[in-house]
């Protein structure tokens, strides 16, 4: 076994547009609280434990300190555990691919990896630790650098018994016209050709909306502007002092500096 | 006195009504030589307290401190205080329940108080936006600030006399590296002024009056007086109602966004620091960032002819003198945003 430290690096993301739950009376943000289903009240972050629940409704509490408890390999190191040969890998084992990197002490192990793995065109099958989960890997290379591409446990893949279909007649005739159909679409794998139309769809729609939303404020007339303002305020007035005396506190709040956080007020 | 401050002692026991006031490492530099101006000492501090106290005692008076303390200057490490057992017997204290006990807060009612915080280096006058004077407006309210959460927040100190809108662009000048704050840079200064104007707009628009003055760099501070009817949560929710408008109506310009990497290119709108002793630096306050920059009260007209970094302690005192004490009225233009709103 051969282990070398290394840097990972994310190698896909996800273009979906995203949306927020909105309250459509009035746009306000919906905001998700922890309410505690005994006591029927919110309650802080603090107070919350981990559950695994091995009965219906039975639960044992982990504590931080079980967790510690757990064997992980080191974070920024990878262990080979065997080499394979790419195919011999169903694609329903791949879950997320990264890009590989040595970390300086790595240099050398790293670059013998690759080419040894480009040499003998195999691919190599590790542990890594990734946000403190222990993850079943592989690796490849792939013009000059090391992809690596996470894999789901076998317990992971769900099993599904299909009506076998290689049961079903069918003709020399059929087949032909298949073949037929495939040679013409023959071709060598190019993404670039394809892209998401519903996605470019829907980011034209709401363009236009925020295009238009502009137009309507700017020729809106003052007064109504002004009504639905002061309706607003209202709104937010007789809101916040129905759930008053606890959010006064300086601190209940990130702070505005806070990077990443993504809990904002409602920007009602 | 402005005559025994400059007269290069490097130690000065300072005479002020019957209080003396012991001013010491009068030469050490609190302000390192930027590019146009030399380095500022506290002795610079000193004179510029002294010299703008008729302007900025009023803005701080009856408001609880948070001492920012640089005792080596800008670049050194700084802390907060309360309080300070030291402070000499002018320094007026409140008791005030906070971080679950009492404390005995400062309050800046004199001169003498100001100099003392020069001496002790606190470069920036954090104040609360809540006084504990109850004249005019908040005789409905209990001055026990003391004894428990539930005191504090049924006490003035729970009504704040403002609604504060503090825009703070996150507009890259290009040169910072990753994860730096913004640098000084025209079009995060004049985007800033745009949505402050916008925001007045709403707030003309709502009868309610404003005023803007310079912030920690590039932002501004709109701070809007208001009668003590509503306490923070309500007046929180006021700005962050404003707020959700302007973003609306500007999704290009204005962000309420929690996370920074999505406020970039976009004018933050922070309505989260109208909160209880959440302390923000008080009109004509100097800020502990390069070349001594002060908070600067402006009229609306003038955003777009001045910049940020024209105001510093060793010009400030010129300018107050010509465009006088814009800040002066403040607590007299208040409105009542309850009246406001009912007759909606």
């Amino acid at each position: 076994m051969v282990s070398i430290p290394v840097k990972l690096f994310t190698a896909t993301e996800s273009k979906d547009v995203s949306f927020r739950q909105l309250h459509g009376e009035d746009n306000s943000r919906v905001r998700q609280l922890r309410w505690c289903a005994a006591e029927d009240k919110e309650i802080p972050y603090e107070e919350i434990v981990r559950g695994y629940e091995y009965a219906k409704d039975r639960y044992v509490v982990l504590e931080p300190e079980d967790f510690e408890k757990l064997p992980l390999a080191s974070k920024h190191t990878i262990e080979l555990e065997a080499f394979v040969s790419a195919d011999e890998i169903d694609p329903v084992y791949y879950e997320k691919a990264y890009y590989l990197e040595p970390d300086e002490t790595g240099m050398k192990p790293f670059a013998l990896l690759l080419r040894a793995l480009e040499e003998k065109g195999l691919t190599t099958i590790a542990q890594v630790a990734i946000r403190s989960k222990e993850q079943l890997c592989a690796m490849r290379p792939q013009d000059g650098r090391i992809m690596l591409e996470t894999l789901f446990y076998p317990d992971e893949i769900r099993l599904r018994n299909l009506e076998p279909v290689d049961t079903v007649d069918v003709s020399d005739e059929e087949m032909q016209i298949a073949f037929t159909l495939i040679e013409m679409l023959e071709q060598p794998f190019a993404p670039e050709n394809f892209k998401d139309e519903y996605c470019d769809a829907l980011m034209t729609i709401i363009d236009a909306k925020l295009e238009g939303q502009e137009v309507v404020q700017a020729e809106e007339p003052e007064t109504a502007k002004v009504i639905d303002l002061m309706a607003a305020l209202k709104a937010s007035v007789e809101a916040t002092k129905v759930g008053n005396g606890k959010s006064s506190e300086a601190g209940t709040k990130p702070t505005r500096k806070a990077s990443g956080r993504r809990r904002k007020a409602a920007a009602g | 006195m402005l005559d025994q401050l400059d007269g290069g002692a490097k130690t000065l026991r300072l005479l002020v009504g019957d209080n003396e006031i012991a001013l010491t490492n009068l030469d050490k530099v609190m302000w390192p030589k930027i590019r146009g101006q030399r380095a500022l000492t506290k002795r610079d501090l000193l004179v510029y307290f002294a010299g703008v106290a008729p302007v900025l005692l009023p803005q701080l008076r009856d408001r609880p401190l948070t001492l920012t303390r640089y005792p080596n200057g800008i670049e050194g490490d700084y802390f907060y205080q309360k309080h300070n057992e030291q402070a000499p017997p002018f320094v007026e204290t409140i008791g005030v329940y906070a971080n679950n006990r009492d404390q005995q807060f400062m309050l800046c009612n004199n001169l003498g108080t100001l100099l003392w915080l020069g001496q002790v280096a606190d470069l920036a006058l954090h104040t609360s936006l809540a006084r504990v004077d109850p004249e005019p407006d908040g005789h409905l309210h209990s001055t026990q600030f003391t004894g428990s959460k539930e005191q504090i927040e049924a006490s003035l100190l729970n009504y704040p006399d403002f609604v504060l809108f503090d825009l703070d662009p996150y507009i890259y000048s290009g040169k910072e590296g990753a994860g730096e704050e913004p640098e000084l840079n025209r079009k995060a200064y004049h985007t800033t002024v745009q949505v402050a104007q916008w925001l007045k707009e709403l707030l003309d628009a709502a009868s309610l009056s404003s005023f803007v003055k310079t912030s920690r760099a590039m932002g501004l501070h709109i701070y809007v007086p208001v009668l003590r009817n509503f306490d923070y949560a309500v007046i929180r929710s006021i700005a962050e109602t404003l707020g959700g408008f302007l973003v609306r109506a500007y999704p290009r310009e204005v962000t309420m966004e929690w996370s920074v990497e999505k406020r970039a290119g976009k004018v933050f709108f922070d309505a989260n620091q109208n909160a209880r002793i959440k302390n923000l630096a008080s009109a004509y306050s100097p800020r502990a960032k390069p070349g001594a920059p002060v908070s600067m009260p402006l009229r609306w007209d003038e955003l777009d002819d001045v910049y940020p970094t024209d105001f510093t302690i060793l010009t400030a005192p010129d300018r107050i003198e010509s465009a006088g004490d814009l800040w002066a009225g403040i607590l007299d233009a208040k409105h009542d945003i309850r009246a406001l709103i009912d007759s909606a």
